[in-house]
């Protein structure tokens, strides 16, 4: 559904997007991370046809969005970071409004626009003014303004940005209603704990360059390999590390504040043989685990240094 | 055929809004005092009676409110639409447009539609007071009716410079500057700039000769102006050196009027400036 290959944008000499690729299958949910200032927004604008690429190529539903600047435009929805509402316009003439935007008939209008508010939970707010909803009624608005003309792929860029964790509930809610619905989307954020249950697949960009990318399962495929183990001293930290470092099945040795992290690739046996030797050797272990992996710890991990070597 | 949606939205907007009626309250109250002010000064309230009343006086009272509505054109417009495109971009709503299949040449127009709408709504608003003067007689229907149409194409080249500011400028109110500096340009500059060449190569010697007079002044509205009052405007009064600077004579007879080169300047500007504002919305960085 969308293809995006090689991207690069350029602010004068800052790369903003550096040679960025992914590609998002039909009926994929795509989480979009990263940290502030990553490019997130600069690639989503580039998608949506506001920005126009340095160099590479981006194909929405078969379509070089360069060749088609225009018909694409009929495939996408887009839902900004930030977006401003006509104040002067009650909820149904707002809809009614991007309704004529995109060439719908105005017989069909009404109807559109009832099925929209009744999916982003809007119903009762049909009389008031766009301006007098909140900001999370806001956002749920705009959600439906972007699905008005039935869009494949969806364009969210960090949709639940400034709501209280209930209204980012309700605009998750509305987001798993859209994934039912069979809609391809790709959505960003800066946390990646909001989008893990949601989505099917997840790119993580740094700096302009997308840092891992794959479906949630071949991310934790490829770096579950390496293992952690966290072990919790009472003190000889030092020891600890020492004995930690002696072992041919550890890898690279953390030391936090009261505990440390091994990179572990070895066997239960393995692991079971290092525990033996710190105690023989005197080390007042507290606590020895492995850490557990879930996609959270496996982008804190990645954020936190190593990612870059992939 | 479908109604512009940009049109559709805008004329409820301002409809419901405070600002209409707020404008056309302060219009039609500009041009009383105008009106007021006029009779005032050629004593004709109260002391003659209808008796004594100079017919002269009213047609000149026809072409003081005829000027009046001229600058007022000339004021309101760009504020009208100074802000078409830029408070898009303030407001953070101009992406939410771009990035759908919608024309840019549809925003545009819709845009300056709305700004002319807004015009005649002003216009015919006047009527009544306009009514005052006509029924004085002296002046035809035919007068009135190319007035109207050489406002509404002024209306057309102002709306279509204010949009197309709005597009280059991120402030509404650059814009809005923008335009006045070019309106003012149009005006006062190439009657300046005339004066200047005449002065300097002439000597003022010799009279301009009406094409002379065309090459200088074709973008100026008041040069436009000055045929469309040609006959109300008597060779005495100040209307009548307006008709001058758009003749070269005030008894000559010309065939292709200030007005019509004025107003198909208008026509072909507004249509570049159109193409310009669509394409600079079209266009992305
Ligand atoms: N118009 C611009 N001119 C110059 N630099 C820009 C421009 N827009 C964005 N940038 C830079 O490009 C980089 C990427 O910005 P972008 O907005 O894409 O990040 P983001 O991932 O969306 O961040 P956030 O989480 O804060 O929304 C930033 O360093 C930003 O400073
Ligand atoms: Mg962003």
């Amino acid at each position: 559904m969308l293809i995006i290959n090689n991207l690069v944008k350029n602010y004068g000499k800052f790369k903003a997007v550096d040679n960025l690729s992914l590609e998002i299958g039909k009926g994929h949910i795509y989480g979009f991370v990263g940290a502030n200032g990553a490019g997130k927004t600069t690639t989503m604008k580039i998608v949506a046809g506001l920005l126009k690429p340095t160099s590479g190529s981006v194909v929405v539903a078969g379509m070089d969005i360069l060749k088609y600047p225009e018909s694409y435009k009929n495939k996408i929805g887009y839902m900004p970071d930030f977006f401003g509402v006509y104040d002067d316009l009650k909820v149904p003439e707002y809809m009614d409004f991007y309704a004529g935007v995109y060439g719908i008939e105005k017989s069909q209008r009404a109807k559109l626009t009832d099925e929209l508010l009744e999916l982003v939970n809007l119903t009762e707010k049909k009389d008031f003014y766009v301006d007098n909803l909140s900001r999370g009624m806001k956002q749920r608005l705009c959600l439906a303004r972007s699905l008005i003309h039935n869009p494949e792929l969806l364009i969210l860029d960090e949709p639940a940005s400034g709501l209280d964790p209930k209204a980012r509930v309700e605009m998750k809610e509305v987001l798993k209603e859209l994934k039912d619905l069979g809609k391809t989307i790709i959505i960003s954020s800066h946390i990646l704990p909001e989008l893990a249950e949601l989505c099917t697949s997840i790119g993580i960009i740094e700096k302009g360059k997308m840092v891992v990318s794959g479906t949630i399962e071949e991310i934790m495929q490829k770096t579950s390999q390496k293992r952690v183990i966290r072990v919790k001293v009472l003190s000889e930290l030092e020891g600890a590390v020492k004995i930690l470092k002696e072992q041919p099945s550890i890898g690279t040795v953390n030391v936090h504040n009261d505990y440390l992290e091994a990179d572990f690739h070895g066997t239960n046996e393995n692991m079971a043989e290092i525990l033996k030797t710190a105690i023989k050797n005197e080390i007042p272990v507290v606590s020895f685990t492995e850490v557990d992996r879930n996609i959270e710890s496996v982008f804190m991990h990645l954020i936190g240094g190593e990612g870059n070597e992939n | 055929m479908k109604i512009n949606p940009v049109v559709e939205k805008e004329l409820k907007t301002t409809m419901r809004g405070w600002r209409a009626p707020l404008l056309i309250s302060l219009y039609l109250g500009f041009l009383l005092l105008v009106i007021y002010l006029y009779f005032l000064a050629n004593d004709q309230l109260y002391t003659h009676g209808l008796q004594s009343f100079n017919p002269r006086v009213a047609i000149n009272a026809f072409n003081t409110l005829a000027f009046f509505q001229l600058l007022l054109l000339l004021f309101i417009t760009p504020i009208l639409t100074g802000g078409a495109i830029s408070s898009e971009r303030e407001r953070q709503t101009l992406d939410l447009l771009l990035c759908t299949s919608f024309s840019t040449y549809k925003v545009v127009l819709g845009k300056i539609f709305v700004s002319i709408a807004n015009i005649l709504l002003l216009i015919t608003a006047s009527l009544p007071i306009m009514g005052i003067v006509f029924m004085f007689g002296g002046v035809e229907i035919s007068n009135l009716i190319l007035l109207f149409f050489f406002y509404i194409i002024t209306a057309l080249m102002l709306g279509s410079l204010g949009v197309f500011y709005s597009t280059i400028f991120k402030k509404t109110i650059v814009s809005i500057v923008m335009s006045y500096l070019t309106i003012g340009l149009l005006t006062f500059g190439t009657y300046i700039i005339m004066a200047l060449f005449y002065f300097f190569f002439d000597g003022f010697r010799t009279e301009p000769k009406y094409h002379e007079l065309v090459a200088f002044l074709f973008a100026n509205p008041l040069f436009g102006f000055g045929t469309v009052i040609e006959e109300t405007a008597s060779n005495s009064s100040v209307f009548g050196a307006l008709v001058i600077l758009s003749k070269g004579d005030f008894a000559a007879k010309i065939i292709i009027k200030s007005w019509m080169i004025n107003l198909g300047f208008d026509v072909l500007f507004s249509a570049l400036l159109i193409f310009l504002s669509a394409r600079r919305l079209k266009h992305v960085k």
